[in-house]
């Protein structure tokens, strides 16, 4: 990875120190870009393996970026704004992650670990390796001071809680402004969008336009939806935000929950995968739509458009694309000039990833080098909260995915969760838009 | 090394997900629980999904089957001070919980085929307690003997505690099983062949309270009497076993440094496959829907999966223990009550005993993977079957352990679930024939201590059921002890035992 040249910086320049190293970054940006844009792209060592790991989804939903920051332990990098002059550290290593000894865990058990029958009932032999597992467990180590007491937590009520602002979210907040209707928009991201502004274009996709639309005061930004709770005075939102750079919890009490939280990228199960310079394929547009930050060469790997569209996308900006491998279907016709069916993807490479390695449909072996494999498939339903809400989980099998059920008007099983777009199942930009839109209206009809 | 990972939070392989399937874990709470999968610092975000499309493509599992694990609160790790941020009013009882999942079990879930036609022995209820009395009876040569059971092993309480085990109780029978069950702990391992990760830190119990102070003085010497090494311990002596520990208002604490931690579901585990082994049916997904009954016997018990004619049966349910009774019309004093509890990221070893404030419940220990895990009883929760989850829980556990241990303010809260006490109107267990109803055994009420106690409960039992031999404990607990001198058992009383005061959680 690296920042892309000729292009004016984003934001203030500043340093980081990592482990008394001192880097170049961005202020705000999160500080896992700018440390793989400075050429350190292994943040952490794994919990049982000590396997290197640099960071993956950029959207909180892995842990391969989870770094001690200014004294705390396990905090997603790709979440946090660098300051200038942040401290980081890499975790669960000895005596530094870039050369620990534990690494040797990794080489003693080449298939995987079962801890339940390891040594189990072999005298002396089990007390040694109870000892031992303590010592190593864990990852990170207790903060040496107490926290900042957080501000007492504030209640909000309102009509609709919309949790999510991407495409599906941000066209149901525009349906509720235009009925008048009261409505929090509630974005993990420090600004709305979703894919429509972090994810590969779309040929026909809705505009972000919308965004102007909606009164500021309706919006909530950085701002985590935690659980869908009840009590005495009904259901409510606990919502993680941060107000004047402090952490603060926000109850939010809704007549109606609209649930467009998109999608996890989930993991692809390959030989190292999660080797630094694994990213997802959502996490690649991120960087550089946002941040301007990409590889230098890239191999992509998965299936669906977004596969596609993303080696376009890279290709633009000047990211040598070398090998885009559809483990699913055979490329449609005007994709990428290396896209080939294909199967058996590996990574290579000893602290990051130096080179990718797949089965050619019909043919041979194939490894080329490259700098980073991205991971573009459909992502994983965020059905958490649409769960615990009492709303249908069932599995689909086509898509091996986890999905929420509801009506084409975004009802759910439970009468007061709507759900829209990729939650659903996926699909495209507009379709998640005009699912959002169906919801809204739905839901407005049911408000008395 | 090259590997295909499928969880990274936990290191979980491809390669150990079929490990699992190979040991006969298939759903997805199994396997989970058995692989450690989706129980990282992601809870499953990046893996949930590939892990049940590897089972269902696998054959592992029928796609109706494959239903992803509950999702739990909170969807992010948060800090602790920021749920302590949260006020609660104390002066009012619990409202709700989300996720319900009392009833989650698709039938897609349930074993094809039918249970045994008959059996010796029927055992309603596959969690500690009945598991640990099944695979007794197996060794002591019983082996015609089914297990009901009616979710997945560790869906109930002996799957949902925090894994603390103590010595250190109030009364001379519980001081006892206690002591004998973590003698068997201790050997676990080498008879069953999976490692529980029994962990002696001890527990150090603190009295804010003249009353509970007292309360813990008597309990010394009573521990003493049964060779359990209590001792009373000034402020100074706790801080220096728990470094950081504020000692704010306590007036006095109790340590036992032989209590401790276990890992529990790899009890249940190694218990159903010590039965199997000895050809005891273990039989998940399956609901007992009645019972036949004549002449003061149980002839029969109703599944979901047909009847099972039997000469003994044992309600082994723990909380829905009330639940099954009334199916055979006999009436049970116990009450469920949910408890709530959470467990925070790993770190690294910081915590060597498990510390209870006596007075308000508050417990917090750290699991042998690094996790804060802890909990704290809630006086005004009411009875009911529940097992949601509540905001007013984490805040009031969050407040009540940063006043103890302030450096934990910044460590983030990973999931918090619940489980129900079974609770007993003299907190002590209900053991033994039921009046009435003699073939029908009551091994119930352990008011969420039950997991402590079961190793050596279910010795106790087995070897009373199968020798015959008589056992004062089976007396002692019987549920007559409730009825009035004409032997009515409608209006239960507190019973004519010693009330049981050191219950937690």
């Amino acid at each position: 990875m690296r920042r892309l040249p000729d292009v004016p910086p984003r934001g203030r320049a500043i340093t980081v120190d990592l482990e008394g190293e001192s880097l170049p970054a961005i202020e705000g940006e999160p500080v896992a870009c700018s440390l793989v844009a400075a050429g350190e792209p292994m943040l952490a060592r794994s919990i049982k393996y000590h396997r290197p790991r640099g960071p993956y989804c950029f959207a909180g939903a892995c842990s391969h970026c989870l770094m001690r920051v200014d004294g705390v332990p396990n905090v997603y990098a790709c979440r946090t704004p660098a300051r200038d002059g942040m401290k980081l550290e890499r975790q669960n290593a000895y005596p530094s992650a870039k050369v620990d000894i534990f690494e040797s865990i990794d080489w003693f058990f080449p298939k995987g670990m079962d801890h339940h029958e390891m040594f189990a009932g072999v005298p002396v032999a089990e007390q040694v390796m109870a000892k031992v597992a303590r010592q190593l467990a864990g990852l990170g180590l207790l903060p040496k001071t107490p926290a900042p007491v957080t501000a007492p937590a504030r209640t909000v009520r309102t009509r609709v809680a919309v949790v999510g602002g991407g495409a599906a979210g941000l066209a149901a907040a525009r349906v509720l402004t235009e009925r008048d209707v009261g409505f929090l928009l509630i974005e993990r991201d420090d600004a709305l969008g979703g894919r429509l502004a972090n994810g590969t274009p779309e040929a026909g996709g809705p505009s972000l336009d919308d965004i102007h639309r909606i009164s500021p005061s309706s919006v909530l930004t950085r701002a985590t939806a935690l659980g869908l709770y009840d009590d005495e005075a009904g259901r409510f939102l606990a919502v993680g935000t941060w107000e004047a750079d402090a952490p603060r919890l926000v109850k939010v009490y809704s007549e109606r929950f609209l649930l467009t939280p998109g999608g996890h990228p989930p993991t692809l199960p390959f030989e190292n995968n999660d080797l630094p310079g694994v990213y997802a394929g959502r996490a690649a547009s991120l960087l550089l739509r946002r941040y301007d930050v990409a590889p230098e060469t890239a191999a992509l790997v998965g299936w669906g458009a977004e596969l596609y569209a993303l080696a376009n996308l890279l290709q633009e900006r000047g990211t040598k694309v070398v090998a885009v491998v559809d483990l699913r279907d055979t490329p449609p016709a005007g994709a990428h000039a290396t896209a080939v069916r294909g199967s058996e993807p590996k990574a290579h490479g000893l602290r990051g990833v130096s080179a990718f390695s797949y089965t050619r449909e019909g043919g041979g072996r194939e490894k080329v080098s490259c700098d980073a494999a991205l991971v573009s498939v459909p992502v994983s339903p965020s059905f958490e909260l649409a769960r615990q809400g009492g709303a249908k989980v069932p599995f689909d099998e086509k898509r091996g995915l986890f999905v929420v059920e509801t009506d084409a008007d975004g009802r759910t099983h439970a009468p007061d969760v709507y759900a829209a777009g990729d939650v659903t199942g996926g699909g495209t930009a507009k379709d998640a838009a005009a699912a959002g839109r169906r919801a809204a209206q739905a839901l407005v009809g049911g408000l008395s | 090394m090259s590997k295909a990972m499928i969880c990274s939070c936990e290191d979980v392989t491809v390669d150990d997900i079929r490990h699992a399937v190979s040991r006969g874990f298939c759903d997805v709470e199994s396997v989970k629980r058995y692989t450690g999968f989706g129980t990282g610092i992601c809870q499953g975000k990046s893996c949930t999904a590939a892990v049940a499309a590897l089972l269902e493509k696998e054959k592992a599992l029928k796609p109706a089957a494959v239903v992803p694990f509950t999702p739990r609160p909170p969807l992010y790790p948060t800090e602790l001070r920021m749920m302590a941020s949260v006020p609660v009013d104390e002066s009012q009882p619990p409202v709700g919980g989300l996720p319900q999942e009392v009833d989650a079990f698709p039938a897609a879930l349930r074993p094809e085929g039918p249970v045994p036609a008959k059996a010796k022995v029927v055992i309603i209820g596959g969690g500690i307690m009945g598991l640990a009395l099944a695979y007794n009876l197996a060794r002591a040569g019983e082996t015609d003997v089914v297990v009901l059971e009616r979710g997945y092993l560790c869906a109930g309480a002996s799957g949902r505690n925090g894994g603390g085990v103590r010595m250190q109780w109030g009364t001379p029978s519980l001081v006892e099983l206690a002591k004998r069950s973590i003698e068997l702990m201790k050997g676990f391992a080498r008879d069953l062949g999976i490692n529980v990760w029994l962990r002696q830190g001890g527990y150090i119990f603190l009295a804010k309270t003249k009353p509970v102070a007292q309360r813990l003085e008597r309990n010394v010497s009573l521990h003493n009497r049964f060779g359990v090494p209590t001792r009373l311990i000034t402020p100074d002596e706790a801080r220096d076993i728990v470094p950081g520990l504020t000692m704010k208002d306590c007036l006095i604490a109790s340590y036992n440094p032989e209590d401790g931690v276990i890992f529990p579901w790899p009890f249940l585990w190694g218990y159903a496959q010590g039965c199997q082994k000895r050809g005891v049916r273990v039989e998940t997904y399956t609901d007992v829907t009645g019972f036949e009954t004549s002449g003061g016997q149980v002839r029969k018990v109703k599944t979901t999966r047909g009847d099972i004619a039997c000469d003994t049966v044992v309600l082994a349910a723990g909380a829905w223990s009330p639940q099954v009774a009334k199916l055979a019309d006999v009436k049970l004093p116990n009450e469920p009550h949910r408890h709530e509890i959470l467990s925070t990221e790993p770190l690294k070893p910081f915590l060597g005993p498990l510390v209870s404030v006596l007075d308000s419940g508050l417990y917090f220990s750290q699991s042998m993977r690094g996790e804060i895990v802890g909990g704290m009883g809630d006086a005004k929760e009411p009875a009911g079957l529940n097992m949601g989850s509540t905001l007013r829980f984490v805040s009031r556990f969050a407040q009540a352990l940063m006043e103890q241990l302030p450096e934990v303010g910044h460590v983030k809260v990973l999931r918090q679930w619940a489980g129900c006490y079974d609770v007993t109107p003299d907190n002590n267990p209900i053991l033994g024939r039921t009046p009435g109803l003699d073939n029908l055994l009551q091994m119930s009420g352990f008011v969420g201590h039950g997991f402590m106690m079961a190793p050596a409960v279910a010795e106790r039992m087995a070897k009373w059921m199968a020798t015959g031999e008589s056992d004062e404990l089976f007396t002692r607990f019987n549920l007559r002890r409730y009825s009035d001198a004409a032997g009515h058992s409608r209006d239960f009383g507190t019973g004519t035992l010693e009330r049981e005061d050191m219950v937690i959680g």
